[in-house]
Formats: structure tokens, C-alpha cells, sequence
């Protein structure tokens, strides 16, 4: 399955509170996601929590733009990526 | 028989059944390899149901040349009633097909229906099963269909159907698992042979277990026809004769037709019962398994094969019953190379199976009529190679269609009949383009004009200039398309024939309509639907749904469009016309990318791409649709959609395809910043749709190299909004794309304009999720001195207002209120988790720390409703 970078912003920055209600945020978006076919691998977020870079796996960009609506977060963009580790030449 | 380990199969085929019994249908794919046990398991499951449910069971042939509707004909037997009459009155086949699907729902109790080994099915039944398939959601049934899937490659008919069924919610699978190593050594206990090499040999294929063990061999045979051979080595020389025989008889063998074959020796086929080579089931023997059968007759002589079809033929033949089957005869027939059998029986086989729309089976049949007929008259070959050319047709066959039509033009030749030679060549024509063959389909079409010209007008005129006028039309020649479609009309008029007639009226308003006569367009095309609706010709009433609704797109005439496209697509998918069905969808995923409605666009596209069945016109135009979505949106993974759509249009040589698909890639390569290579797409198309002089085609082209700077001066040609933006009047150009309802084409014109314009055109990017639009457009903004054009993404793309759900502004509203969750959770009628769960998603959303400080938020924002009586939060 491809896998894609999408880029989101945050004006207002991406606060999930480390208590439980963040983690049953987490995990709405884990749920709603797998209703379309995609995984979240994980993200990057920025240190003034403006902007993430979250990896996904997914069958196409459609169905990332699909989970992005069902879970409201935003999207800038979509980058088909793979993987070039460091020791990839050893 | 004890059957071992298959309780989760059981398990999950009853709840099925219970759904259906509800009155949710369903139908269940049933796979696995040939002798792993579909056929025991579900007969088991058939007599638990029993008593709780209708038991009906039908199973396809293994005939090289299947019996049409044969399942059917075996459910109709023990039904009864209505289907049985009208199957065994050879009604017409939608009849018959209602009359099954009422059948489906006869209650009181559900009905379970089994349709055996259907990667044997002829495609009367895989119609069947679609058409079953595609209503038995709300119908009180469980179909269960069981096939080899290792048997069904891509290119296998049943996998088209199945691919289209898979998608519906009604559809179930169940993959029959192989034997596992504990139940193997269970079957295997008491008996010598080692119990893992036993595992290990067969793979736990369970006909091939119970085979090596009832043959009594010390060893393991290493396949399963020597497992079969080593089990029908121990029987007597007159034993073996019997099973052979009963091997060409068939799958399932009427006592009374074995006992004639065989001769009086009745002990001999006991003992093949007795050695449970074969067993009664019911009135009739079967071999315990097709693959027996198979290893069986692969080890028989030709020679002795083909005396036994003789036979098994002449027993048939001497017992003349209105069950006689001319297909059965006809596999006899040639396996025993009986010419005169062949030849009566075939083309009857044919007949039939054309008429309940097995085509494929009917094309079959007469091609071996045919390979029998080398030496016959002209005379006597010319009917079979007609019928033989239209089955062809009418299955996508191409090739042989083509050879059939070259063989009847050399009748036509030998014989010196002119007239029939030019039909000969039309039809060619006609063949020859649907092959994509255009070039040779051109020549064809003019050599029957030319001996036409030299005769009085006749029926074949009518015919041969339709096809022209259809040659005309689909290469964009509008003026001749017109001119020999009305003389197509004429004659048709003339000589009655309606068929010709509601084409060629098609064929000219078509040519009208992408050629801008938009008012004679119409006119003509609807006339072409009524009278289709009047003559009952459904195929032609889709053509002119879809011809309407595509022309109509490719004059960007979208609302329109979009009407006669939703009536057609519905029309289509209700009569299972799927070409139709398909090619319209595909337009209508252009039309919403055209209305802006990108989301809609992708997933109609998406739709058509997925579809293994759907043709490669309806395939490009629904790749352009998707790789001009993501194009637009700055998405990924545009290149690989627009490539293969090219790889599809190219070899049609056509402008239809090549305008759409090029104009697609030229946008595409513009967004990414690459001028060249959009100039060099835009150019590949621009002279052939010059050439034609269509507006729209030639406006957009132009309007690429006009961006590319590779045009100057605007062309005469181009269509309306692409002319005046490439004249310089993007005021006008925005204007008219906004009366078309093209809010994209819009807003690109508004950014080629003044400060004010450009700022209008990049809310409306924004809106519409256009990245590197807006992105280009807020460079052109800074270019232009405009102050506070942010870098980086646009505000609108960022977090969207309604990235809170309708359920989760509710309950934000509630706890604005003052409500805790539980009060929320009363309110809501929801429970006190699933409040938990949206109140952290609003947290999350809104970056906010706590419920007062996400409800500040939003109402900063403008999330939540004003009125309505939510109250700030004291
Ligand atoms: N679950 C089972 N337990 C024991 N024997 C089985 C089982 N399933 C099948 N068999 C044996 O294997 C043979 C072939 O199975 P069958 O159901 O006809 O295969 P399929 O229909 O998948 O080709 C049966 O005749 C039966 O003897
Ligand atoms: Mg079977």
C-alpha cells in the first residue's frame, strides 16, 4: 500500500492534551480512519505546534482526503513518499 | 460422511441466513480449490436449512461448451410453477430472470439457493447472477455461489461479474480453508499410511485425502489422478469400462443412458458404486468427484474416447425426450466427430443459447458448426458464418467477428452479388473500428460505398451509410457526419427499417451537438430516444442518454448534461446495460469536476477505474476526470493516471480522446510549473482539433499554448470563455464561466486579471481546495505590490470551519449551555462515552485545554450558532 506525507497547519497550533480525553481523541482518529482503509503511522509536529507532518498508509489520495474530512483535520498537502534510511547502502 | 471441522463456515452461513430470513438478501461467495470441500460443506448446510428455509440447487456444467441457464433449468425442475413453465416454453430471458428473482422471494419461509461451480457458468447464468445479485438486498434469500477461485484468473468472465457484485453491501465471502494436519491424521487413523506424509502430499485437499485412503494403496500417490488411478485399478476390466463410459456420459448420468452404453452388464456398474467411484444421487449416478471424472476420461485412448462418444451419442439419439439438450448432443457429436450430428445439432444449440442471451456459448457453437462446414456449399456455410459474426459481435470478440465477416465477403464475391458485398463491408467497417482498427475500417467503409454508388437504393444503403455517417461522427467529422446520416435516415424511412433509422438520427444529432448546433442536436437525439423507447430497442434508448449527456459535457453544457446522464445512468444500471452505464458515469464524473464538486468527480472516477469490466473509452474519460482532480487539488500521483490514459487513447487515433486526455496533461504539467512540457502536450492535440474546427477542443488546447506563450494571437476557432481570456478579456471570460457553472474556470480567469480580481480568485481557490492555483495566485498578488499576501498555506486551507462534525457542534453548543456530559448524554439520547469522545475530538480540533476555553474558542471563531438559544457560559 503507498504510503503518503501529509502536511497539515494549525493557526491556532495542535493542542491534545496528555490527559485521557486526548487519548480518546488519538484514538477517534485511529477508528475513523481505518472506516476508509487508511493508517496513521505517526507525525511530526512542529515545535510552535503549527504545523504536522503525519505518514500514512493508504490505497490512493482519496481516501486520505476521506479520512482527513471524517476526522476535521485540515489538509495542505498530500506527497506520495518511501522510505531511504541512512544504512540503506551498507 | 462425517464432516470435519467446518463449524465457523456453518456458523457464519447461518447467521447469513438469518439476515436474509430478515429480509436483508444476501449472496455468498464461496471459494476454494477444486476437492477442498465447498460442495460437502454447503450441502450440509442446505440440510440443516431445511425445514427453516426453501432449498434450491442448481449446478453449471463442465461441458467445453456449457447448456445456457443450466443451473437454472435445475432449480426451475424442483421450483416448479411459473419458472418452470416459462424455462421450459424458452420465454424470453427477462422473463425468466424475473421470474427467478420472484421465485428468490416466494416465502413464507427464505429461500436458500445454490448455484454450484460457477467458473464453469455460461453467461446466460453469470447475467443471472448479476441481475440476482444486484436486487437480492431486499429480497428474503440467501444465493450461494460456489466456484474454484483458483480457476478464476483476471481475465475470467466470472471474475468481471464477481468484481462487480463484490462492491454491493449484500455480497459475502467465504474462502473453504484446506484440511488441517490433526483432522488429516484423524481421517487417517486405522489405516497404514503415514498420517504427515499424507498431510504433506495432499496439502489436507480433502477429496485428495479421502482418495488415497478409500484406493487402499500402501503408498501415496504423488497427484490426484494417480491417486484416482491407483483407486480404478482395482477394478475389473468390465468395471473400468463402465466408468469410462460413465466418464464421457458426464458429470451426472442417467442410469438408463449408462445401461444402454454399457450393454446389460449391470454388475459392473455396481461395482463402481460399490467402490464409491461413484455414488446415487437420487434418480441419477455422479462420479464421487469432477476430478475423478477428469483423471478418469484424461487416461482413455482418443480413439476409444471418441467410440464412446459415438456411443453415448447414438443411445441419446435413439430416445428422443424434449429433454434432449442440442448442447449435450452437439458435445457428443464432435467429440465423436460426427459431421452430420454436428452440423444438426450445433446450430440449434446455437439458436437457443442466443435467444436467452448466452452469446458467448452461441458464438461457440456455431464455430463448431463452422470447423465441420469446410467442405459445404457457400450457401449452407453463408447462414452459419452471419449468425457466427453478429455472436461475436455482440460478446466483444472481435477478431473472430472480423474473420467471419472476411469469410462472407468472399462468398459475396464468388457469387458475383454486389449488394451483399457491400453490406459485407460496412459490417467490416463497423467490426474494424470497435477493434480499433480504424485505418482498415475506413477502407472498408469506402469500398462499399463505391460498389453502392453503381447500384439503385436498397436497405443496404440505408445500413452502409449509417455506418459511415458513425465513422464520420466518432473521428469529429461533423458536416459529413450529418450528410450521411440523413441519407441513412431517408432510406431507412424509406424501406422500413426502424433499427437503422434510430441510429442514424443518433448518429446525426450527435455530430450536431459536439459541433455547437446545440438546438438540432437535442432535437435530433431526443427523437432517437423516443423512438427507441417506442420500438422497445433499450440499448439504443441508453446510446442516446449517454450521446446526449457526453456531447452535452464536451460542449460544457453541464447542467444539461448532467440531467441526461442521471436518468441514463439509472435507465443503464436498472437493465444492466453496463457499457452504457459505465461511459456515463465516467461523463458524470467530468461534469462534477467541471461544477467544482472535485470529491464527487474522484470517487465517480474512481468508480469506473475500479470496474475490471468497464470498456476503454469509459476508462479515459473517467482517468482524466481523476488525474485532473488531483492535478487541481496539487494531490499526488497524477502522472500515473494520465499516462495510462494516454496509453488507452492513443491507439484510437481519435480526437474524441486524445483532445481530453492531452488538454488534461498540458493543465496538469501547468500546475507543476513545467511550460514545456504543457506546451508540448497542448501542441500534440491542437492541429487534429483544428482540423475539425470544434471550439471547445480548440479552445482549450489554444488556451494552453496561449499560457505557455507558445500563441499570441487568438484563435479564430476557440471556444467561448478560452477566446476571450486568450483576446485579453478575463472580465468576460470570468463572467461566462460563471453562467456555464464553472467555478474553477472562473477563478482562473479572475487570476489573470487586476489586484482585486486576482484577491477574488484566490478566495475562490481556496474554497475549492486548489492549492497551486492559489499558490500561484498569491505570487501573482505579491508580484503585483499587493500587501498582506501570506506565505505558506492559504488561511482558508488551514483548519476548515467545518472541521467540526454537525454532532460535535451540537454537543459543544450543549456544554456552551452549562450542560455537564451526563446532562449532554440525556439530551443527546447518546451515552455518557460516546459525549467523552466527542468532547475530547472538539478539545483536540480546537487546541483547546479545557471545555470553557474550547467554547471560547469557538465562538471566537464562529463555530457555533449565535442563536438558537445557546447562552455564553458564565
Ligand atoms: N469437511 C470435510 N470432512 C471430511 N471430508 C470432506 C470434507 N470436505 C470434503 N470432504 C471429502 O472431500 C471430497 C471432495 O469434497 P467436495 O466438497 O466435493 O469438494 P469441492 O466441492 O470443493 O470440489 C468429498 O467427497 C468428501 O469425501
Ligand atoms: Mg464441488
Amino acid at each position: 500500500m503507498p504510503r503518503y506525507m501529509v502536511h497539515r497547519t494549525f493557526p491556532d497550533g495542535l493542542q491534545i492534551p496528555v490527559t485521557e480525553e486526548g487519548a480518546a481523541a488519538c484514538l477517534g482518529v485511529v477508528g475513523k480512519n481505518a472506516d476508509v482503509g487508511v493508517t496513521w503511522v505517526h507525525s511530526y509536529v512542529s515545535d510552535d505546534k503549527q504545523t504536522t507532518f503525519c505518514v500514512y498508509d493508504g490505497p490512493d489520495p482519496e481516501a486520505i482526503r476521506r479520512a482527513a474530512e471524517r476526522t476535521g483535520l485540515p489538509v495542505h498537502q498530500i506527497t506520495k513518499v518511501s522510505v531511504l534510511d541512512p544504512y540503506f547502502y551498507r | 460422511m462425517d464432516l470435519l471441522e467446518r463449524e465457523r463456515e456453518l456458523e457464519l452461513l447461518d447467521g447469513w441466513l438469518g439476515e436474509a430470513a430478515a429480509g436483508q438478501g444476501r449472496f455468498v461467495l464461496v471459494g476454494g480449490e477444486a476437492g477442498v470441500g465447498k460442495t460437502t460443506l454447503v450441502n450440509r448446510f442446505c440440510g440443516m436449512a431445511r425445514g427453516r428455509a426453501r432449498v434450491l440447487v442448481g449446478a453449471c456444467d463442465a461441458l467445453s461448451t456449457p447448456r445456457p441457464l443450466g443451473p437454472l433449468l435445475d432449480i426451475a425442475v424442483s421450483a416448479g410453477g411459473d419458472l418452470d413453465q416459462l424455462v421450459s416454453e424458452n420465454a424470453p430471458r427477462d422473463r425468466i430472470f424475473r421470474a427467478a428473482l420472484s421465485e428468490l422471494d416466494a416465502g413464507p419461509t427464505p429461500t436458500l439457493a445454490v448455484i454450484e461451480d460457477a467458473h464453469w457458468a455460461d453467461g446466460a447464468t453469470l447475467d443471472l447472477l448479476r441481475f440476482l445479485g444486484r436486487r437480492i438486498g431486499s429480497v428474503p434469500a440467501l444465493l450461494v455461489i460456489t466456484y474454484r477461485d483458483t480457476e478464476v484468473g483476471p481475465q475470467h468472465p466470472l471474475r468481471i461479474v464477481l468484481g462487480d457484485l463484490a462492491t454491493s453491501g449484500t455480497c459475502r465471502r467465504l474462502l473453504v480453508p484446506p484440511l488441517s494436519e490433526p483432522t488429516v491424521r484423524a481421517l487417517a487413523a486405522g489405516s497404514p499410511i503415514d498420517a504427515s506424509e499424507l498431510y504433506r502430499i495432499t496439502g489436507g485437499n480433502a477429496f485428495y485425502v479421502t482418495e488415497v485412503l478409500a484406493s487402499g494403496t500402501m503408498g501415496i500417490p504423488p497427484t490426484v489422478r494417480d491417486a484416482v488411478l491407483t483407486h480404478v485399478a482395482r477394478l475389473t476390466p468390465a468395471g473400468r469400462a463402465a466408468l469410462e463410459t460413465a466418464g464421457v456420459i458426464g458429470s451426472t448420468v442417467d442410469p438408463w443412458l449408462l445401461a444402454a452404453a454399457v450393454g446389460p452388464d449391470v454388475d459392473a456398474v455396481d461395482e463402481c458404486l460399490t467402490a464409491g467411484l461413484l455414488r446415487a444421487d437420487g434418480a441419477v449416478l455422479a462420479f464421487r468427484h469432477e476430478l475423478a471424472r477428469a483423471a478418469v476420461l484424461d487416461a482413455v485412448s482418443p480413439v476409444r474416447a471418441s467410440a464412446l462418444h459415438r456411443t453415448v451419442l447414438e443411445a441419446l439419439r435413439a430416445r428422443v425426450t424434449h429433454q434432449n439438450d442440442p448442447a449435450r448432443l452437439a458435445h457428443h457429436a464432435e467429440a465423436a466427430a460426427h459431421r452430420a450430428a454436428v452440423l444438426e445439432y450445433a446450430p440449434v444449440a446455437a439458436t437457443r443459447a442466443a435467444g436467452l442471451g448466452a452469446h458467448r456459448e452461441a458464438a461457440a457453437q456455431y464455430a463448431r458448426a463452422l470447423r465441420f462446414a469446410t467442405d459445404l456449399p457457400d450457401e449452407q456455410r453463408q447462414p452459419l458464418l452471419t449468425a457466427q459474426r453478429l455472436e461475436c459481435h455482440l460478446t466483444g470478440q472481435m477478431e473472430d467477428a472480423i474473420a467471419a465477416g472476411e469469410a462472407l465477403l468472399a462468398i459475396a464475391r464468388r457469387a458475383g452479388d454486389h449488394p451483399a458485398e457491400a453490406e459485407h463491408q460496412a459490417w467490416l467497417a463497423w467490426m474494424l473500428v470497435a477493434a480499433g482498427r480504424n485505418v482498415e475500417a475506413e477502407r472498408a467503409s469506402r469500398a462499399a460505398l463505391d460498389i453502392l454508388a453503381g447500384i439503385p437504393p436498397g436497405p443496404r444503403h440505408a445500413f452502409a451509410f449509417s455506418v459511415q455517417a458513425g465513422l464520420r461522427m466518432l473521428n469529429r467529422d461533423s458536416d459529413d457526419a450529418i450528410a450521411w446520416g440523413e441519407r441513412a435516415i431517408a432510406l431507412a424511412e424509406r424501406f422500413g427499417d426502424a433499427e437503422v433509422r434510430v441510429r442514424a438520427i443518433n448518429t446525426v444529432g450527435s455530430a450536431r451537438l459536439v459541433a455547437g448546433d446545440e438546438e438540432r442536436g437535442r432535437a435530433a437525439l431526443e427523437r432517437s430516444l423516443d423512438l427507441a423507447r417506442e420500438a422497445g430497442l433499450e440499448a439504443d434508448v441508453a446510446a442516446a442518454l449517454s450521446n446526449l449527456g457526453s456531447a452535452l459535457g464536451e460542449i460544457y453544457q453541464f447542467p444539461l448534461a448532467e440531467r441526461y446522464l442521471t436518468e441514463g445512468i439509472a435507465y443503464a444500471a436498472e437493465r444492466d446495460l453496463d457499457r452504457w452505464h459505465w461511459y456515463m458515469v465516467a461523463w458524470l464524473a467530468l461534469t462534477r469536476l467541471f461544477q467544482g464538486r472535485w470529491t464527487e468527480a474522484a470517487s465517480l472516477a474512481g468508480s469506473v477505474i475500479r470496474h475490471p469490466g468497464a470498456t476503454a473509452i469509459s476508462r479515459i474519460m473517467a482517468l482524466v476526470a481523476l488525474g485532473r482532480v488531483r492535478a487541481r487539488r496539487g494531490d499526488p500521483e497524477v502522472a500515473a493516471v494520465l499516462d495510462d490514459a494516454l496509453a488507452l487513447a492513443a491507439p484510437t487515433q481519435t480526437l474524441q480522446r486524445l483532445a481530453p486526455v492531452r488538454a488534461a496533461r498540458a493543465e496538469a504539467a501547468w500546475l507543476v510549473g513545467d511550460q514545456n512540457r504543457a506546451r508540448e502536450e497542448a501542441r500534440a492535440a491542437y492541429d487534429l482539433a483544428h482540423r475539425h474546427g470544434l471550439r471547445w477542443h480548440v479552445g482549450e488546447l489554444a488556451y494552453w499554448l496561449w499560457q505557455t506563450r507558445d500563441l499570441v494571437a487568438p484563435s479564430p476557432d476557440a471556444g467561448g470563455p478560452f477566446a476571450s481570456q486568450i483576446g485579453g478579456d478575463w472580465a468576460a471570460a470570468a463572467a461566462q464561466w460563471r453562467e456555464l457553472g464553472c467555478p474553477y474556470e472562473a477563478a482562473r480567469a479572475l487570476a489573470d486579471g487586476d489586484e482585486a480580481a486576482v484577491r477574488q480568485a484566490l478566495v475562490e481557490f481556496d474554497r475549492l481546495g486548489a492549492r497551486p492555483a492559489a499558490a500561484a495566485a498569491a505570487r501573482r498578488l505579491r508580484e503585483l505590490g499587493a500587501r498582506g499576501v501570506p506565505r505558506g498555506p492559504r488561511p482558508s486551507t488551514r483548519a476548515n470551519p467545518a472541521s467540526l462534525t454537525t454532532r460535535e457542534v451540537e454537543v459543544l453548543a450543549l456544554v456552551a449551555a452549562g450542560n455537564t456530559n451526563a446532562e449532554v448524554a440525556a439530551r443527546l439520547f447518546l451515552s455518557g462515552k460516546t459525549v467523552e469522545h466527542h468532547v475530547s475530538a472538539v478539545l483536540a480540533k480546537l487546541g483547546a485545554r479545557s471545555r470553557r476555553e474550547a467554547v471560547r474558542t469557538a465562538l471566537e471563531r464562529g463555530l457555533l450558532p449565535q442563536t438558537g438559544g445557546v447562552q455564553t457560559p458564565t
